[in-house]
């Protein structure tokens, strides 16, 4: 498999400050890459310097084959963190002109504007002008104005950012839709959720170093917790699940509500965990039993707490991952 | 197509195709004939007719009295009237000669003075005369002339049968025609009804002064035996037309205060021109600029081409604007000057050159405008850092009389050199009547070509810089750090 973007050695700083700091990765071609980091880990200076927008101190890149995105402008389709719309500028002339800077042909263009604007829900928009969208109406005209010249290379900067629960899924169906007809998608977020939805792969970077960089199933693999969830039918049976060999400890389960009754049993290092499970099944009656999955929120927590950082805490993360999923599905089901 | 022209098409378009563009270039004449046709019309109204009688004292021993009874006359104002209008005649031909004009506007330009002038003689006050005995008392005449209520509303609409109201008494003492000791004629008194119009002071102060002044014709003794009348005398002292001509080595022209003033008009409107076609494309560079910057869509627009493009295309695109500006402008004047048959008055080389130095002038403003466009976040950031443009353009104002007296003066050669004055400038001194060594066009047009390609050159690399910073706006040290790097 070629790589869509090979990065070596980038290195950028801003005056004093070190932004990007001997960062090395590869995106192989075809793949959907979550690129992940604390705010201000230098996310967006990485993605302007792939752009070419602005240029390393030290470092190569190469883009699609090419020694610089310059030179395949054209391929890539960009949307940035810092993104507005011309105020005054109709929705359907916006997009056209946008489309022709990426060198689409004037020819079939209009009726396919219009298929994307029916596709994202804005089929009334086109006459529009665009100051008189919503915030969140405004992100979906530049998503497809980064997606109208049909581009090899899909780069979005914080592209959940302000959306409502859905448009969230609509945007996650968009980028899954772009995935299946072969293309690259790299996009940073510092929501997890998303990420553990789409990504094949993982790059984290805080403090301008990666910190991170694996497939998806290798990251949940190799942050196994070697935890069993339990939910057991009575309470009182809690100190039979303590006393089950290779458990090595009980907590109430975390991140389900103050009320769960779902208690995280730790399992020993050399213990089997198929059959630690199977154990635990027959000590006492359980209405639920499973294998904690690591989620790429601890994942993210463990990594920036390693570094020494205070991390952000769970109800700031929470606030945009499981809440918002939470939410998103409340939503839909309305 | 390149993406350079995509650019500089949507520039152009967002710029002309609205209404405050359309209406802004259209209005912006129009406001000016309305203005001038304003001033006209103003300048013609009348203040409230006045109506009402004149009252003479005349103490010369009925000398006086004949010569402003003549004077307030039906008679003796058509033959004022005439005179006037073969005055007016007189001048208009002389103006006409100096400008070249045929016949046919010869006529017309009559005509309209001739309907000018009619408008105004309508508005001459109906004075009528009443001569007083010579011995009445001023001090008692006076009393219906403090009567009189000239503005008073119910005044005017008074019986058709009450009297007139007394708008003045003249009093004209023996001393006005004759000379006393030192030799000097006294003078003589009016007393003005409050608030009456100055015009109309003048008018009453005039027949009766010009009554005198031929009174005092008639009775001086060395006329009398004579036969010299009044008016033999008048003409003797009218002053002689002069005829100057300017002899040139290409042959004679005629001299006039008229080419004069086209002179200096002509140069003026060519800098006006110049400038204003400048200036709309600058400003709205700017304009568009910032708000790219400001609504952040200029990431967008940098994911799908170069910084360099799209200044570029930004900049060609508002040349664009500033071309049609002056092409409509331009085209405006040199169509009224055809219809006024004074097109010998343009030089057609300077049309050539207008659009030479508008292309140097438009570059470089443009580029300092593009530059600070792109390193402010709002409007009002700009303005310390547009103290350079506003200097370019203010200055050739306080330039513009000097230079056009002195057109080949050595500092306004050295001037001439000066980047971002010399377009404006070079045009003053182009359409001036004084030609120019031959030398100083292209130098000056080099000197203007490389400025603006440094300015350019600067400008893309401030630009480059600029367009992604946010928060503190720069000042002019933090542009030339810019400018350095990379």
């Amino acid at each position: 498999m070629t790589d869509a973007i090979v990065i070596d050695g980038l290195t950028k700083s801003f005056g004093p400050k070190l932004a990007v700091d001997n960062l090395s990765l590869r995106v192989p071609a075809g793949t959907v890459c979550g690129f992940i980091g604390p705010n201000g880990a230098g996310k967006t200076t990485t993605i302007r310097m792939i752009m070419s927008i602005i240029f390393p101190d030290r470092g190569d890149i190469r883009v699609l084959g090419r020694a610089s995105a310059v030179e395949s402008k054209d391929r890539i389709g960009y949307l940035p963190e810092e993104r507005g719309v011309y105020r005054k500028m109709k929705v359907g002339a916006f997009l056209a002109y946008m489309a022709r800077l990426k060198g689409v042909d004037s020819r079939g263009l209009r009726p396919k504007i219009r298929h994307w604007l029916d596709r994202v829900g804005l089929a009334d928009a086109e006459k529009k002008r665009c100051e008189d969208l919503s915030k969140g109406m405004q992100q979906k005209i530049q998503f497809l104005a980064a997606i109208l010249h049909e581009p090899d290379l899909l780069i979005l900067d914080e592209v959940f950012s302000g959306l409502d629960p859905v448009n969230r899924r609509l945007m996650r169906e968009l980028i899954d839709e772009q995935h299946r007809m072969g293309r690259t998608i790299i996009f940073s977020t510092h929501t997890m959720y998303e990420a553990e939805q789409l990504c094949d792969r993982v790059f984290m970077i805080h403090h301008g170093r990666k910190v991170l960089d694996d497939s998806m199933r290798d990251i949940l693999a190799r942050f196994d917790p070697r935890s069993v969830l339990v939910e057991p039918m009575h309470e009182e049976d809690l100190d039979a699940l303590a006393r089950v060999e290779g458990v090595a400890g009980v907590v109430r389960g975390v991140g389900a509500g103050l009320r769960s009754r779902v208690y995280e049993a730790r399992l020993d290092e050399r213990v089997d965990v198929a059959q630690a499970m199977a154990r635990i099944a027959a000590a006492l009656p359980v209405r639920r039993i499973e294998l904690k999955r690591v989620s790429l929120e601890d994942v993210f927590i463990d990594l920036v707490q390693r570094s020494g950082e205070r991390a952000p805490s769970r109800a700031e993360l929470g606030a945009d991952s499981e809440l918002g999923a939470a939410e998103e599905e409340a939503a839909l089901n309305a | 197509m390149p993406k350079t022209l995509h650019v500089a098409l949507r520039e152009f378009n967002s710029t002309v195709l609205t209404k405050g563009f359309i209406v802004g270039m259209l209005m912006t004449p129009v406001i000016l004939i309305v203005a001038l046709g304003a001033v006209m019309v103003l300048s013609n109204l009348e203040g409230p007719r006045a109506a009402g009688e004149v009252a003479l004292i005349d103490r010369t021993g009925g000398l006086v009295a004949p010569g402003v009874e003549y004077r307030f006359s039906e008679e003796g104002i058509a033959a004022e009237r005439a005179r006037q209008a073969e005055a007016l005649d007189h001048t208009l031909d002389r103006a006409a000669d100096a400008f070249g004009a045929d016949d046919k506007h010869r006529d017309m330009v009559r005509g309209i003075s001739r309907s000018a002038a009619a408008r105004a003689n309508g508005s001459i006050p109906v004075l009528s005369l009443r001569l007083l005995p010579e011995d009445a008392d001023p001090e008692a005449e006076k009393a219906p002339v403090k009567a009189a209520r000239v503005r008073d509303p119910s005044a005017a609409s008074r019986a058709p049968d009450a009297p007139p109201q007394r708008l003045a008494l003249a009093v004209v003492p023996p001393e006005a025609i004759s000379t006393g000791d030192d030799g000097r004629y006294g003078p003589y008194e009016v007393y003005f009804a409050d608030k009456l119009d100055f015009q109309i002071q003048q008018e009453i102060s005039r027949r009766i002064s010009a009554a005198i002044v031929d009174a005092r014709i008639r009775s001086d003794p060395r006329t009398q035996a004579g036969s010299l009348a009044p008016e033999d005398i008048r003409a003797l002292l009218k002053e002689p037309e002069v005829t100057g001509r300017t002899v040139t080595a290409d042959g004679e022209k005629p001299v006039s205060k008229l080419t004069e003033i086209t002179g200096f008009l002509i140069p003026v409107a060519f800098m006006l021109l110049l400038m204003m076609s400048v200036m709309t494309g600058g400003q709205y560079l700017l304009t568009t600029t910032i708000e790219e910057k400001s609504s952040r869509v200029m990431e967008v627009l940098l994911s799908a081409i170069s910084p360099m493009q799209l200044m570029v295309g930004k900049i060609l695109g508002q040349m664009a604007v500033g071309l049609l500006i002056l092409t409509v402008y331009s085209g405006a004047g040199v169509a009224s000057l055809l219809i006024l048959s004074l097109d010998h008055l343009l030089n057609p080389m300077n049309v050539v050159y207008l659009l030479v130095f508008f292309l140097i002038a438009f570059f470089l403003i443009a580029s300092f405008m593009a530059a600070i466009g792109s390193a402010v976040t709002e409007m009002r950031e700009a303005q310390t850092l547009m103290t350079p443009v506003m200097a370019a353009m203010v200055l050739p104002w306080i330039l513009v009389m000097p230079i056009s007296r002195a057109p080949n003066a050595g500092w306004v050669t050295a001037l001439s050199f000066i980047p971002g004055l010399n377009p404006f400038v070079m045009m003053i001194r182009l359409a001036g009547s004084e030609p120019i060594p031959a030398w100083q066009i292209p130098a000056t047009i080099a000197v203007g070509v490389i400025s603006a390609m440094i300015a350019a050159w600067a400008a893309a690399k401030v630009f480059r810089v600029g367009i992604l910073m946010y928060g503190k706006p720069p000042n002019f040290r933090t542009l030339w750090r810019w400018i350095r790097m990379a």
